[in-house]
């Protein structure tokens, strides 16, 4: 029951770079990967900028047969398994002899299939749409893409808790492995980029026009963004016996909901969510080095995180770095949080935090250390990963450097 | 030292009973939940009947106050925890808020809200569509909002595996119960009818009647060529033994154990599937420490497809032997259609039934039996016979497979 977990694997989809190293590096130069959208027509929404892959090529990494059948989410977590499992120096072979299951989360799903579908039904009165589309709707065909892509035979589930998606399924791959009922556990999200998205959001003033600006002053909202990130976890033990290498280790995690209303955070909920990660792995408050935050760079939530760090970290909250990767990426939906667990385990890794890019203006309710602009080289023992949902649903994830 | 997980409620909207009780009832007489169709308009479809449930009446379980915002599924599964949080006694409090928790499988349970609401931005354009359904859209929603109006503020998790979603949702219940991150927690499914998943079952082949013949939900038997397509929301209230003992709550039976295993060669005529349920099985088995002998029902996942039927009978003929053609297997599908996401929930509601009262639950419209299903599945008429530990299974197309076992509390 207490084994320790490791992670030994990344593999990223992103606006930033496809695979880890582009991602990293990316991330410490400050490269931003927003964009005009081209996926849809957007002049009819207010904004048009959004956080697009623009190089992903299904077929470096999927049969045509294969790709036919699967949504553009599923392509995502495929392709980030794949990536993931060469990172983690793993064989068809060797995988066919352990229980491997598969943990992904999600905001939206194969939602663009959906909206395809709609298209056809909506706008051509067609109902002569293939039936392969069909087969993509259900949002657990991503899940099931992956096992069934490297013939796994572990558990298979997929986490639809929204914007911290991610971070439960990492959450619950880490319990299964310790409970005993996987030896290793492909975990993380993966979102398309979703006109249903872009347009809620949109509708709600939430997206900013140009830029993604966490924790800045001036910040007008937060960018939809489309990405998938899979983390390879498995038991210490385990990663010893293969000779893996590993990045970082998972001490645990912790979930709270709001229970208060649908779209607006609380700081007593997400309060309660890191304290709650904080207790159950055994961490104090002057271990943590780092803090990922969710930092959407809407009004609402940057806001609601400071003041909840404020309210957990007391004066220490002025102290610890605190950086959103969504300044750069943008929001990625489901695939968020493992992004930025997979950040969090390389800069635990190797002691440099990425930085909150476009910062200009303090805010006064933002009174914390965004890390502005610059990634900064820094020891950093011990990450925290905030995330944080509609439906009040809030998960964070700590992360710690791995010391044999 | 290990919690022990037990059931301290259930509240269930379904087409064939509001209530655990009345869902027992109508389940021990054989009736069945089929009806035209009213939701929405099917001249254009071949089969116009579906489970719908047409007595739910939101005001009563809800209120009138914001339930304009609600979609089906958020209405139906706040509707069954409403009446699981009566059942169980259970007044949740600030005290015990923090460790309230909520575990709900869904797999469309906002598949419509998100069809409706980019229909509105194709037609009308983007910024016409209404902000307000938004929060409609994202899968978590139904679940979410259970948290937000009973105030429960520990986890709140959506689970979408669906035809396992809800038995899934369960087993993640009870780890978080075992593992001491709740106390209490709200679990189980929901799934709205709607024309949208009606469309793409119908357009799969999966809908019985597709073909003009008379829509008919038969189970394992040979008639049988495919689903009826329901509705409904099952709400399981699990609790560590010795909170519900302290608090004086009714235990109804205790989980025992749980498994899930994927099964990467499935395909979606179960025809070479079958390993990922064995698995799911045995490993329930292995948590439970009860043995293949202790298992005196099965209440399987059959829906009338003939893939899948074929499947469950031989991989239960696999594992039991010879034994397995006396252990009673029965598919409540026949009398509630496919719920999906729900079923999961529903199955093991109904398998608690047969603990509390010593009947099991038939396999109704069961006539022409087929040589390839050849187990005792309580054709048609309820059986009178004690039960302390029974056997719930899923199977979905996509390969997921659970299995819970739940046992007779002393």
């Amino acid at each position: 029951m207490n084994k320790r977990i490791v992670i030994t694997g990344l593999g990223v989809v992103s606006s930033i770079g496809i695979g880890w190293e582009s991602f990293w590096e990316n991330l410490l130069q400050g490269t931003s990967g927003i964009s005009p959208v081209t996926s849809f027509d957007t002049s009819g929404h207010f904004t048009h900028n959004g956080g697009e892959i623009r190089n992903f090529r299904a077929d470096e990494y999927i049969s045509p047969d294969t790709q036919n059948m699967l949504s553009r989410s599923s392509q995502f977590a495929v392709t980030a398994a794949k990536l993931a499992l060469k990172d983690a120096d793993l064989s068809l072979e060797q995988l066919s002899t352990m229980i491997v299951g598969t943990c992904i989360g999600t905001t939206m799903g194969s939602v663009q299939t959906s909206e395809i579908i709609n298209q056809f039904i909506v706008l051509q009165g067609r109902m002569d749409f293939g039936n392969n589309l069909i087969c993509q709707v259900p949002t657990h065909s991503t899940p099931a893409a992956v096992s069934r892509e490297f013939t796994l035979t572990g558990p298979n589930l997929m986490f639809s808790t929204a914007c911290a998606a991610g971070n439960y399924a990492i959450g619950y791959g880490f319990d299964l492995i310790r409970l005993g009922r996987a030896d290793l556990i492909l975990a993380g999200g993966s979102d398309p980029f979703s006109k249903v998205a872009f347009t809620g959001f949109n509708q709600f003033g939430a997206v900013a026009p140009e830029k993604c600006q966490p924790f800045d002053k001036n910040r007008r909202g937060m960018m939809v963004a489309e990405g998938a990130g899979i983390l390879i976890i498995e038991s210490l033990e385990h990663a010893v016996g293969r000779n893996a290498r590993i990045y970082a280790e998972i001490s645990g995690y912790g979930l709270s909901c709001d229970a208060q209303h649908m779209t607006l955070p609380s700081v007593e909920g997400v309060s309660r969510c890191m304290m709650q990660a904080l207790r159950e792995t055994g961490t104090g408050i002057d271990e943590v080095d780092y803090i990922s935050a969710h930092g959407t760079g809407t009004p609402a939530n940057d806001k609601t995180e400071c003041a909840a760090i404020h309210e957990v970290f007391g004066p220490r909250a002025r102290h610890v770095p605190v950086s959103s990767i969504k300044s750069m990426l943008g929001h990625t939906m489901g695939a968020a949080s493992a992004l930025e667990a997979i950040a969090c385990a390389l800069t635990v890794k190797n002691n440099v935090i990425p930085p909150t890019i476009n910062y200009e203006t303090p805010d006064p309710e933002c009174d914390i250390d965004c890390v502005p602009n610059q990634a900064r080289r820094q020891k950093v023992n011990v990450a925290l990963n905030n995330s944080y949902a509609f439906g009040g649903n809030n998960a964070s994830l700590v992360l710690r450097k791995y010391i044999p | 030292m290990k919690r022990t997980v037990v059931i301290t409620g259930i509240g269930i909207i379904s087409p064939i009973g509001t209530g655990k009780n009345i869902f027992w009832d109508a389940l021990f007489h054989g009736r069945t939940g089929f009806s035209p169709i009213t939701l929405f308009d099917t001249s254009q479809h071949h089969v116009h009947v579906a489970g719908e449930i047409h007595d739910f009446d939101p005001v009563r379980f809800l209120g009138k106050k914001g339930l304009r915002e609600l979609d089906r599924s958020t209405r139906l599964l706040n509707a069954a925890a409403k009446l699981a949080l009566e059942d169980s006694n259970l007044e949740i409090t600030d005290d015990n808020a923090p460790s309230a928790g909520v575990s709900i499988g869904t797999t469309f349970g906002s598949l419509h809200s998100i069809f409706q609401f980019d229909r509105a931005g194709l037609i009308e354009g983007p910024r016409f569509v209404n902000p307000s359904h938004f929060p409609n859209t994202v899968i978590n929603s139904p679940a979410s909002r259970v948290s937000i109006r009973y105030k429960m503020k520990g986890f709140n998790t959506t689970i979408s595996t669906g035809f396992c979603a809800s038995l899934d949702a369960v087993s993640y219940a009870s780890d978080f119960i075992r593992l001491n991150r709740a106390d209490i927690v709200l679990s189980g499914g929901v799934e709205e009818l709607c024309e949208e998943t009606f469309i793409g079952f119908a357009k799969l082949g999966y809908i019985s009647g597709s073909d003009n013949s008379e829509p008919c939900c038969c189970p394992f038997d040979n008639r049988r060529n495919g689903i009826i397509l329901s509705e409904g929301a099952g709400i399981i209230v699990l609790e560590d033994e010795d909170h519900a003992v302290k608090r004086g709550a009714p235990i109804l039976a205790k989980i025992a154990g749980y498994g899930n295993a994927f099964d990467p060669s499935g395909d979606s005529g179960f025809n070479s599937a079958g390993q990922g349920l064995k698995k799911a099985i045995a490993y329930a088995l292995r948590e439970s420490s009860l043995s293949l002998h202790d298992i005196q029902y099965i209440s399987a996942s059959a829906n009338s497809t003939r893939g899948l039927d074929r499947m469950e009978t031989r991989v239960i003929r696999d594992i039991f032997g010879e034994r397995a053609f006396s252990i009673p297997v029965s598919s409540i599908k026949s009398m509630v259609g496919e719920t999906f996401s729900a079923s999961g929930a529903l199955a093991l509601a109904a398998a608690v039934g047969t603990i509390q009262h010593g009947i099991i639950p038939p396999t109704v419209n069961y006539r022409e039996k087929d040589p390839s299903c050849d187990l005792d599945y309580v054709p048609n008429i309820a059986r009178n016979q004690p039960v302390d530990t029974a056997l719930v299974i899923a199977s979905d197309p996509y390969g997921n497979n659970s299995a819970i076992i739940v046992e007779k509390y002393e």
